[in-house]
């Protein structure tokens, strides 16, 4: 295992066939046999595979027999933070992935079929569908570094929507628009509460922005998470800078979160510890690490989605405390996380660790010392690797020489 | 009122002086020119820059504030030729910036001057050596120090300045002696910087004939040069980091 695995995380970068590490949980998977027809509620939830792009496979996932509101928790990763890695390894594999083919374009004239895709996607709460496949899906747990495991899929001959979906005024609006660009209707639609899943939905199956495409769902979920910071980011630097240095720390499924907010212009940090064992890093620690000061990220993270997904509920903090800082985080990912989930995991247990009681201290020295003390990797094996805390404990200020 | 008539390479260059530390700015007006003075969110670098009103083919300024988006007009700017003069008018109906180019007008919105950050105080610094030299060789030296590290040491010793720049396995260091500067006023110098910052002030530092750099131990640095054809001026003022043993 290299450092490799830690950057590709089975995007297939080694060239091997299927990804070792990803298929050693492929039994983890519910084996219930299915039919060639079933009936559900989509949470609602759509997928678009990446594979073949610009001709990609997309459809609704639905779990058969679940309907109403249980089908909700299906994919609303915000609800799952009491269930174990296995359990959410279950609950995902009970979804059936729904192939249809299209071309990434055919979003702007739709056909029946993707026409109902779209339709199901719209909806704030279940929809119930009916699916019909050329023959029996079969049990093919899938996982990945970015997006939640998936179980079996099959390919669809006909699709039918058993209800009509519940459209929040402000998603019909954006989606009814098509001289809107899609970066703002984003914003419109954040600032009207509706969810960042939500979003990601209406993004990934082609109903936003001006020459509307199919996005796979793997981009769009770090598209919507780093459009939608970019957006809290341009607010959050006209606030007034947060008073005293906080530590917030928390941890879910094996991802454990150190967060210091420093008073200061608006800048993040990410340092990531894949300690050894975690899912990813095979014998030995890795640590990689991205920043960005008050200037903003320009081109992509080298920490791929994970970067995004962690950026974005510290700004949502910052933004509802209508405060700047600069946000030093950690995220140590421990033996515990034995299963790759997805990105959302980094999203949630982020949002988690924001949402206990900050420790507050004198200097950013005590407050590493305190992190120090939660974290399993040593301080000299990851510290090094800080642009932020270089810039902010050895570059004087002018203010120095008034 | 505000009406300017300026070559657009005038322009383009003082936007660049300014856009390298800040984002957006307040230009203050009087009938005998603009200036323009900010800081960084962080407080490391600050910009203080006057154009007087000769630079222009035209000016007619009463006093007043302008806040504008450098972004914003450093992308319009783009679309005027190099040989090209712009012409500038503050709609006062609509507060709104009129640029007017070779049968182009563009309208862009104004900043509230109050939604700016406010101008920095100006540290008052007596700095012991002093050093004038192309604006080409400390592109230059500042260039050689980026291919091994992310801070300059900058100093003199006699009458030479040297600049030196340490990465984690490789160093670099260049000298340049009395008669390969335009001046030097040997003093107690030696400072480390943060190339981030440097090399932004040093794109437009370095399209001057002379820049004058005044430095001390452990102090900031003043950068000074000329841009619109000697009718400008530029100050930077870069603190400097701490150097570690």
């Amino acid at each position: 295992m290299t450092s490799l695995c830690v950057s590709c995380k089975g995007k297939g970068h080694c060239g091997r066939p299927a990804c070792p590490i990803l298929e050693k949980f492929k039994p983890l998977g519910t084996t219930k046999k299915l039919s060639d027809n079933i009936f559900g509620s989509s949470p609602p939830s759509v997928f678009v595979g990446r594979y073949g792009y610009p001709h990609v496979s997309a459809g609704p996932l639905v779990p058969p027999d679940v309907v109403g509101k249980e089908a909700g928790t299906f994919d609303d990763p915000g609800s799952w933070n009491g269930l174990g890695i296995g359990d959410i390894v279950r609950l995902r594999s009970s979804l059936v992935r729904s192939n249809m083919h299209f071309n990434v374009k055919d979003a702007a004239t739709p056909d029946s079929m993707l026409q109902k895709t779209q339709e199901l996607a719209l909806s704030q709460t279940p929809v119930d569908t009916e699916v019909w496949f050329y023959k029996a899906p079969r049990m093919d747990l899938r996982f990945d570094g970015i997006l939640s495991p998936m179980g079996p899929a099959g390919e669809v001959t006909k699709l039918d929507i058993a209800q009509n979906p519940v459209v929040p005024r402000q998603v019909d609006r954006m989606v009814g628009d098509c001289d809107v660009a899609a970066a703002d209707a984003v914003k419109e639609m954040y600032s009207a509460d509706i969810s960042t899943d939500h979003i990601n939905r209406l993004l990934s199956i082609g109903l936003l922005g001006k020459k509307r495409k199919i996005v796979p769902t793997r981009w769009s979920i770090t598209a919507t998470d780093d459009m939608v910071g970019k957006m809290l980011a341009e607010d959050i630097r006209y606030y007034p800078e947060s008073s005293e240095i906080q530590v917030y720390s928390g941890e879910l499924h094996g991802n454990h979160f150190e967060i210091m907010v420093i008073p200061g212009p608006l800048a993040f940090e990410l340092i990531e510890i894949w300690m050894p064992r975690a899912v990813w890093s095979g014998g030995t620690t890795h640590v990689e690490a991205d920043w960005e000061d008050h200037n903003g990220k320009k081109g992509y993270s080298n920490l791929g989605g994970g970067y995004y997904a962690a950026r974005l509920p510290v700004l949502e903090h910052l933004h509802d405390l209508r405060r700047q800082a600069t946000v030093f985080t950690i995220r140590e990912i421990t033996p515990d996380y034995w299963a790759p989930l997805g990105v959302w995991v980094v999203r949630e247990a982020a949002r988690y660790a924001l949402s206990l009681p900050p420790l507050k201290f004198d200097s950013i020295d005590a407050a590493l010392t305190d992190m120090s003390i939660r974290l399993n990797t040593r301080t000299d094996e990851w510290y090094h690797k800080s642009s932020l805390l270089d810039r902010r404990l050895n570059q004087r200020t002018l203010l120095d020489f008034l | 009122m505000f009406k300017a008539i300026i070559e657009s390479e005038k322009l383009k260059e003082t936007i660049e002086a300014v856009s390298s530390i800040v984002d957006e700015a307040k230009l203050n007006l009087t009938p005998d020119g603009l200036t323009i003075r900010a800081v960084d969110p962080a407080n490391v670098a600050m910009v203080s820059l006057t154009i007087k009103s000769n630079a222009f083919e035209e000016f007619t300024a009463t006093d007043g504030e302008l806040g504008v988006d450098l972004n914003r007009l450093s992308d319009i700017m783009g679309m005027a030729e190099k040989a090209e003069t712009v012409e500038l008018e503050l709609d006062e109906e609509s507060h709104k910036l009129v640029i007017r180019m070779s049968g182009l007008t563009y309208k862009i919105a104004l900043l509230d001057p109050a939604s700016i950050r406010k101008e920095p105080k100006i540290p008052q610094l007596e700095l012991p050596a002093s050093i004038t030299l192309s604006g080409n060789d400390m592109k230059r030296a500042v260039k050689a120090a980026e291919k091994v590290s992310d801070h300059i040491t900058m100093g003199v010793d006699g009458e030479t300045f040297y600049l030196e720049a340490e990465g984690d396995s490789d160093r670099m260091r260049l000298d340049m002696l009395k008669d390969q500067l335009i001046g030097i006023k040997s003093g107690d110098a030696h400072s480390l910087f943060s190339l981030d910052y440097l090399s932004d002030m040093v794109k437009s530092a370095g399209k001057a004939n002379e820049v004058t750099l005044e430095l001390g131990k452990d102090f900031p640095v003043k950068i000074n040069f000329q841009i619109a054809g000697g009718s400008g001026e530029v100050n930077y003022l870069l603190a400097p980091r701490i150097e570690s043993d």
